[in-house]
């Protein structure tokens, strides 16, 4: 390992919360589908840390699992966007507030 | 102890017949009367039978049910309830059926019977009991019934307020009554008559003063002595017959019988027996004084009543048991008789009450006559009569007991007794007959209020009354009840050696008299002069032959120059009204003007303002952005990640 | 140690470009930054397979299909015009929970001790740490329940995708498209 585990975690921890104030403070859903990537990134990252760290396969495992299962949720995520796009002509999470009340 | 299960019927029959009557009154009609009447009688009866068990030892007892191992319920008929066992059921049972021909025709027949067969009820709780619990629940329950009949005439507002107002001065008596029990289970632990009174001794004096005090209160606001009075001359808004049997005969006579079931009480306590003498000698006196101003027939007969039953007060406080029971017995008679025959005059005068608008009677009804002139020879006094013999004992047993002073004013209030009732007799029946006169030359300012009690009197076509009853309906009652109203007295005869003074023995034992006493001979001329100047002021202001002549413009100057304290009962009312009345009203007016809508309704109000706002707050969290549902999920994350720092990363 | 830096740096770099470019291409290629270093990031950890996965699957793949969305989506007119902005002033908090949360994070992971284990073998060898052969091995041995059942999601995924958004018949008249709805005044305040 280039540095301490300790430093690969708090980039880690960067990353992920990047990824969230992205999921907060942008409209766009695209960008906000990015961001949650950002996420899923940031978290893998931990995972092949401490599988390095501890010599087990099961992090290298779990990551893969993450990566297939994040292109999943990516796919329908994208299918929402473009529906909702058919229905509205904007793509703007703030009008898509039906749940409201 | 045997158990008498005829003592459940006497006190039960009654009770069903109230039910009855009140539950199928529209459907029985005319047969309410002589249900009632025979479901009176019938313990009447029974309690006859019981006479040999009621005299021996005890009495007989009937156990009810036990609360608790301490107060154990029951029954006992023993020679003190069997006395008012027999005036409640026999004068009931002849006001019942003098009460078919005078409520005939009213709407709500049944409902008068159901309400006299549940006072009948409730007195027999009174006075059968066995303890103190019992017997105030028969007192409450007497309240009760002297409220619903008082009331019987509830389309009329007087009537109404009298109701209420026995009903709260009664109430007024039950918490003295309850203050007292309170004290005995306290210091005893039990409510029996038997088990208290043979620990007497546990009392403190002052303890015991307590609680003769708290039983007086009681016998005080029940059988209207002064100042808790001012009740009953405005219970004589009730129809006659009621008039005639609480307020003369039983219910204000359950006071009387308080003291004397509780003798062994006063007999330990002669403060509470200075106390007791003199209110009865003030009550005595003051309804004497009062009677002497009233033109209304019944409010007359009422402060008589009131007078008398001071007399029993007085005889059964200082120690003279007997001579206050018979009083009771005698006075039972003869006013019931002159109720039942006043109301023999107001029904048959179309509910006239005021006697300046009466006279000459004598000849238009003569029964009647000859009805009220017994009923009040009996009550003056007059020797051989029986209100002789007990007015006489209670005076005799007053100065007997070492009370001069209650004495002489039991002997001027016989004097006035003598003034007042001969002044009704007078004015009512001799001269001629003045109905048809015009009200205001009579000195009558308010001719509608001169004592109309039926409110179904200005449909009354022929002014005759309702001559549909039979006529020995109400004759009949008042003819039996001249035999005893003449001759029970005799039972007395012969002091300590007389039947009377035999029956009561056993109960209260011997006396011995206080030095110095008058003999019996001396006391009984003074009372026969007093009792003859009486009488003989009344004739002349009312009953010589010049006094008839001019007895309009005499009846109206009487009425005008009457002193105000005499027409206002010295000013009783006026300040029970100032003292108690008017506070309680600003109280709860100011409750309802400002406790009320400001401080519990606001109090509501804010609970569900308060909720509102909740809700609103909560409501704006929902804004269906999912931005916002993403802040507070970090929002949580960002909670967890603080809990797991400071508390679980320590593990 | 400088590799990590340098990697560190460019990844945070490229995470801040995507989540504050103004138009959606550009976050893209941000993120195709970010994935690339994030690869090289895994390489100096011993996953190689895990690396060259990540730019297959994720850059090739996922950031293809959003390029193809954009695509999609720019065929409207003016798509990405922002609307009202129903949350303003939302900046704030949001960095205040970051930044409390990645405080917490940092307190707890200066606690604990780590001690690396050492890697026997050489990279790249057959069988060694981090190797495709152990990975294979560990995939279809051990967790093969968990390969199976992703299987099984991403089947479900394929299928909801066209379910939810492949049926649009060509030549249909378009749709009645939904307004923005404006923003509603402030409800009145109840006073509590």
């Amino acid at each position: 390992m280039n540095a301490p585990v300790e430093a690969y975690i708090i980039v880690a921890a960067i990353l992920f919360f990047i990824g969230v104030v992205g999921v907060i403070a942008r409209r766009n859903p695209l960008i906000q589908l990015m961001s949650i990537e950002l996420l899923f990134n940031s978290a893998n990252l931990a995972l092949v840390t401490f599988a390095r760290s501890w010599a087990n396969n099961a992090g290298h495992i779990f990551a893969f699992l993450v990566i297939t299962v994040a292109a999943a949720e990516a796919a329908i995520g994208l299918a929402i966007v473009v529906i909702v796009f058919r229905k509205t002509t904007f793509v703007d999470v703030d009008e898509v507030a039906t749940l409201k009340g | 102890m045997q158990d008498y299960p005829l003592l459940l019927l006497i006190w039960l029959l009654p009770l069903f017949g109230a039910v009855l009557l009140w539950a199928f009154g529209p459907q029985l009609k005319t047969w309410a009367g002589p249900i009632g009447s025979a479901l009176v009688g019938v313990p009447f009866i029974a309690a006859l039978t019981l006479w040999g068990a009621a005299t021996t030892g005890t009495g007989a007892h009937q156990t009810l049910f036990a609360w608790l191992p301490q107060f154990v319920f029951g029954l006992q008929l023993d020679r003190i309830s069997l006395v008012w066992t027999m005036i409640i059921t026999g004068v009931g049972f002849l006001i019942h059926v003098y009460s078919i021909g005078y409520m005939a025709g009213e709407k709500a027949f049944a409902r008068f019977f159901a309400y006299l067969n549940f006072f009948i009820f409730a007195m027999l709780t009174l006075v059968l009991s066995d303890n103190f619990v019992g017997m105030l629940v028969g007192w409450g329950l007497v309240g009760l019934a002297s409220y619903l009949l008082i009331g019987y005439y509830f389309e009329r507002p007087t009537a109404v307020a009298a109701s209420k107002k026995a009903f709260v001065i009664n109430v007024v008596g039950d918490i003295g009554i309850l203050y007292a029990v309170f004290v005995i289970v306290a210091k005893i632990g039990a409510i029996g008559y038997g088990d208290v009174f043979a620990h007497i001794a546990k009392f403190s004096p002052g303890e015991l003063f307590a609680v003769c005090l708290g039983l007086f209160i009681g016998c005080a606001a029940k059988s209207a002595q002064v100042p808790l009075h001012t009740w009953l001359p405005d219970a004589m808004e009730g129809p006659t017959p009621v008039s005639a049997l609480i307020h003369a005969a039983t219910m204000v006579t359950a006071g009387v019988y308080l003291i004397a079931r509780c003798a062994p009480l006063w007999n330990a306590s002669s403060d509470a027996r200075v106390l007791v003498g003199s209110i009865g000698a003030l009550t005595a006196l003051t309804g004497a004084i009062l009677g002497c101003a009233q033109w209304d027939i019944k409010r007359i007969l009422a402060y008589s009543t009131m007078s008398q039953i001071g007399y029993m007060i007085m005889g059964v406080g200082v120690g003279a048991y007997d001579a206050g029971i018979l009083h009771f017995l005698t006075h039972a008679f003869f006013k019931a008789q002159l109720f039942l025959g006043a109301g023999i005059i107001i029904h048959n005068l179309a509910n006239q009450q005021d006697v300046r608008l009466m006279g000459g009677l004598r000849k238009k009804m003569p029964f009647a006559f000859a009805a009220m002139t017994i009923g009040v020879l009996s009550i003056c006094g007059i020797p051989g009569f029986s209100g002789y013999f007990s007015k006489d004992a209670v005076l005799n047993g007053t100065l007997a007991h070492g009370h001069p002073v209650m004495w002489a004013v039991g002997v001027l209030t016989a004097g006035l007794t003598a003034y007042y009732m001969f002044r009704m007799l007078f004015v009512t029946f001799l001269g001629a007959y003045r109905g048809d006169v015009d009200p205001s030359e009579l000195g009558l300012r308010h001719p509608e209020l001169a004592g109309t009690a039926n409110p179904h009197a200005a449909d009354d076509e022929h002014g005759h009354g309702h001559a549909h009853a039979p006529a020995w309906l109400m004759s009949g009652p008042v003819a039996l009840l001249m035999i005893p109203t003449v001759l029970i007295g005799w039972l007395d005869f012969g002091g300590e050696s007389s039947p009377w003074g035999q029956f009561f023995a056993p109960v209260f034992g011997k006396f011995e008299p206080v030095a110095g006493t008058l003999p019996d001979g001396l006391t009984g001329l003074i009372v026969f002069v007093l009792i003859a100047a009486g009488f003989t002021v009344a004739y002349m202001r009312y009953g010589n032959p010049q006094a008839l002549l001019d007895a309009i413009p005499r009846l109206r100057a009487e009425t005008v120059r009457m002193p105000s304290a005499l027409t206002h009962a010295f000013y009783f009312d006026a300040a029970i009204d100032a003292l108690f009345v008017k506070p309680s009203i600003a109280l709860g007016g100011f409750f309802s003007r400002v406790i009320d809508p400001h401080v519990i309704d606001a109090g509501v109000r804010e609970a569900s303002i308060s909720a509102n706002w909740l809700g609103h707050l909560f409501r704006s969290f929902q804004t269906g952005l999912v931005r916002a549902y993403a802040l507070a999920l970090a929002f949580g994350a960002a909670c967890f990640a603080i809990y797991y720092v400071w508390i679980g990363a320590g593990r | 140690m400088i590799a990590f830096i340098a990697l560190s740096l460019v990844m945070i770099a490229s995470a801040l470009f995507t989540v504050t470019a103004k138009k959606p291409v550009y976050s893209v290629v941000g993120l195709l930054v970010n994935f690339i270093a994030l690869a090289i990031t895994y390489l100096t950890l011993h996953a190689e397979f895990l690396a060259v996965i990540q730019i297959v699957v994720y850059s090739g793949a996922i950031l293809i299909l959003f390029v193809f969305v954009i695509a999609l989506l720019s065929s409207g007119t003016k798509p990405f015009e922002p609307g009202p902005n129903r949350m303003p002033r939302v900046l704030a908090p949001a960095l205040l929970f970051g930044v409390i949360g990645f405080v917490a994070i940092a307190i707890a992971i200066s606690k604990t001790v780590f001690t690396p284990a050492a890697i026997v073998g050489a990279t790249g060898d057959a069988n060694v740490f981090g190797s495709v052969a152990d990975f294979g091995t560990a995939l279809f041995t051990t967790n093969l329940l968990p390969f199976e059942v992703t299987a099984f999601v991403l089947m479900v995924a394929i299928i909801g995708v066209v379910l939810l958004a492949g049926d649009e018949a060509p030549g249909r008249r378009a749709p009645k498209r939904i307004a923005r709805e404006p923003i509603s005044p402030p409800r009145e305040r109840i006073a509590p």
